[in-house]
């Protein structure tokens, strides 16, 4: 039972502001994913929370108390390490039992413990190993059983997955999932990968250079951005993102361009984001526009075409059965029943 | 010549002059270990066959050499100095190498500095001194002496292999319920232990053959082996047979650290970062 609170937390070192006055509150139970690009902020944060790095300002309270003060062995928490920090002198079993038997569990409970935890990373086979004797992703895997061998308050998993091959990635992020529902333990978890932030989350915190940019669902911050940077950041294909103006009810692009309708007033510079899915391509001159197909990809799943108007280019994604050239020319239609308007000064999402 | 016959043209000519450069160091060291098995009267004909004799060793441990003393006189400095040195050497690298102190690098600078100051320049006071406190000719005295010498070293050595124990390695251990202490039992000593031992050699062999100091600070009951040798000028000259029995005496603990050192020092130097 322990939430997480983060209020107005800064990290500095120097003039440099990792993290920017930050606030947030993980509720008990709760799988919070930290995403956002290299460099944001995450590690730093999940590490104020472990008690390893001290926050320039600000209060940690894990529980219903204050732990700024409480060494990392006091907050009964569990940490995977971005680069493992595994005991190259111990044996993988001895890695795994080194939280047990530092904190004096019974002999007893050591063993079954131990060899549960490397089952569910399916690590049985290398238990006699030492570290040196494994690959990235194994010593990965031990990272994670030496964090789940205990019940702690609270799970920190830094980027946990990074290190792992495609098929092990889907598989462990399922047994993750399953173990948390399982155990139902309040978990922090970096990440930039954002398919496994939209799976495992029940909620996710975008970072951008030490700020909170969002905090929501991983529905809420697909589907309802509430700016620019979590709009471009979230997605894959990323989101098309145009710029140009609003007049009498259409979008303009600044190329001249009258593109969809929106409603709203007349503003002078927005950007529009439309997402890949949301372009519809149709046989030349039954669109809105007809363009020019300047690439096309075909991913098996369905088909990218990198289309253009003037100088602007912009993203659609279309059934996997169409067939284009570069160069054809093609019908374009933006669905304006999924568009995001952003004010360019500002970044931020202008609703209407 | 085709380019294999060149290859093993050259390889011939490399193994010689190895060959060669071995041999020149070598000669000193062969030298002694002919005279050490010779008879006084043999040693000054450069005789390669001749009958071995013991003797030697056995003389230089009886009156009035009495090699025996000296020999215990410089396990017992050279011991209790590693024994000293690389527990205390430990706790100041671990300190420097992980906690950001104040003045870190004058003072990292300063140690370093100790060794640059020569030895004969302060002799002198640590004769008065040692005289005023009655450490004139007294293990005690070539210990804390000897400490003086190999501590620097020792730190600076020991703080190197502490540095490439990933920081990582000791949160994690934290993390997982470690008070500091505990982190250093379980974490950083197994982990830079090679190290360790590497050190502790290279201090025994700095102790063991330190010879100014020795000299100045001692005549008679403290006196060490290196010291020792000079009772072999006698008056009819110098007693090379027995001097180069002295002289294997104190290098053979040397070989064999030599022996054991290559195996730690090169795990001390790979033991690196597991990520
Ligand atoms: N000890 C430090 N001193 C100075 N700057 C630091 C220190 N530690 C981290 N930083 C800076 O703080 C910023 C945030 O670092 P952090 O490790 O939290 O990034 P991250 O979001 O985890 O990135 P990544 O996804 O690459 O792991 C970075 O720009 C980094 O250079
Ligand atoms: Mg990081």
């Amino acid at each position: 039972m322990a939430q997480v609170l983060l209020k107005n937390i800064t990290k500095r070192w120097g003039d440099f502001v990792g993290v920017d006055n930050q606030s947030l509150a993980v509720a008990d139970k709760e799988f919070l994913v930290l995403l956002g690009p290299s460099g944001c902020g995450k590690t730093t944060t999940m590490r104020m929370i472990a008690g390893l790095e001290e926050p320039t300002s600000g209060e940690i309270w894990i529980g219903d108390h204050v732990v700024n003060d409480d060494l990392p062995k006091d907050r009964d928490v569990a940490m995977v390490f971005q680069n493992y920090g595994l005991y190259p002198h111990m044996t993988i079993y001895d890695n795994i039992a080194y939280p047990l038997k530092v904190r004096g569990t019974p002999k007893a409970d050591i063993k079954p413990r131990v060899e549960k935890a490397a089952e569910q990373v399916e690590l049985t086979e290398f238990l006699h190993r030492k570290p040196k004797a494994l690959s990235g992703g194994q010593r990965q895997r031990v990272a994670l059983a030496r964090a789940i061998v205990r019940t702690p308050k609270v799970f920190l998993m830094d980027e946990p997955l990074s290190n792992l091959d495609a098929k092990l990635r889907v598989t462990m992020r399922a047994e993750l999932k399953h173990l948390s529902r399982q155990l139902q333990i309040t978990t922090v978890y970096v990440t930039h990968d954002q398919i496994e932030a939209m799976t495992l989350a029940d909620r996710v915190a975008v970072m951008e250079k030490g700020v909170i940019r969002q905090l929501g669902t991983p529905d809420e911050i697909y589907n309802d951005p509430s700016n620019l940077f979590v709009a471009g950041f979230i997605g894959s294909p990323a989101m098309n993102l145009i710029n140009g103006s609003v007049k009498d009810g259409y979008f303009i692009t600044t190329g001249g361009t009258r593109l969809v309708k929106v409603d709203g007033g007349d503003r002078a510079k927005v950007i529009l984001g439309v997402r890949a899915e949301d372009v519809d391509i149709h046989e030349s001159g039954q669109g809105d526009i007809d363009v020019l197909v300047y690439a096309y990809e075909n991913t098996g799943e369905s088909v990218m075409l990198t289309l253009q108007f003037g100088k602007q280019r912009i993203i659609a994604k279309g059934d996997r059965h169409l067939r284009k050239d570069m160069d054809d020319v093609v019908g374009l239609r933006v669905n304006p029943d999924h568009l995001y308007l952003f004010d360019s000064e500002t970044e931020e999402r202008i609703r209407y | 010549m085709t380019g294999k016959q060149r290859k093993q043209f050259w390889n011939v000519i490399q193994i010689t002059l190895i060959l060669i450069a071995a041999f020149i160091m070598l000669i000193p060291i062969i030298w002694i270990f002919l005279a050490a098995f010779k008879t006084h009267v043999d040693v000054y004909q450069l005789k390669l066959f001749f009958t071995p004799t013991l003797e030697n060793f056995g003389t230089v441990f009886d009156a009035p050499y009495n090699l025996g003393n000296k020999l215990i006189n410089s396990t017992i400095v050279a011991g209790v100095t590693v024994l000293f040195a690389i527990p205390i050497a430990t706790c100041a690298a671990y300190s420097f190498s992980r906690f950001r102190l104040r003045f870190e690098t004058s003072m990292l600078v300063m140690i370093l500095a100790t060794q640059f100051v020569p030895a004969v320049v302060i002799i002198l006071p640590f004769f008065v001194m040692f005289r005023d406190l009655g450490l004139l000719d007294t293990r005690l005295g070539l210990i804390m002496v000897n400490l003086a010498i190999v501590m620097p070293f020792a730190i600076w050595m020991i703080k190197g292999f502490i540095d490439g124990i990933p920081l990582e390695t000791e949160e994690a251990a934290m993390v997982d319920g470690s008070t500091r202490v505990q982190v250093i039992r379980n974490i950083v000593l197994p982990m830079a232990a090679p190290g360790l031992f590497t050190a502790g050699i290279f201090c025994f062999i700095i102790a063991w053959n330190e010879f100014l100091f020795a000299l100045i600070l001692t005549n008679k009951d403290a006196v060490t082996l290196p010291i020792g040798l000079a009772l072999f000028k006698a008056e009819e000259g110098d007693l090379w047979n027995l001097l180069s029995a002295a002289g294997i005496i104190i290098m053979l603990p040397m070989f064999i650290l030599a022996l054991i050192i290559r195996k730690y020092f090169v795990q001390g130097m790979t033991m690196g970062a597991v990520r």
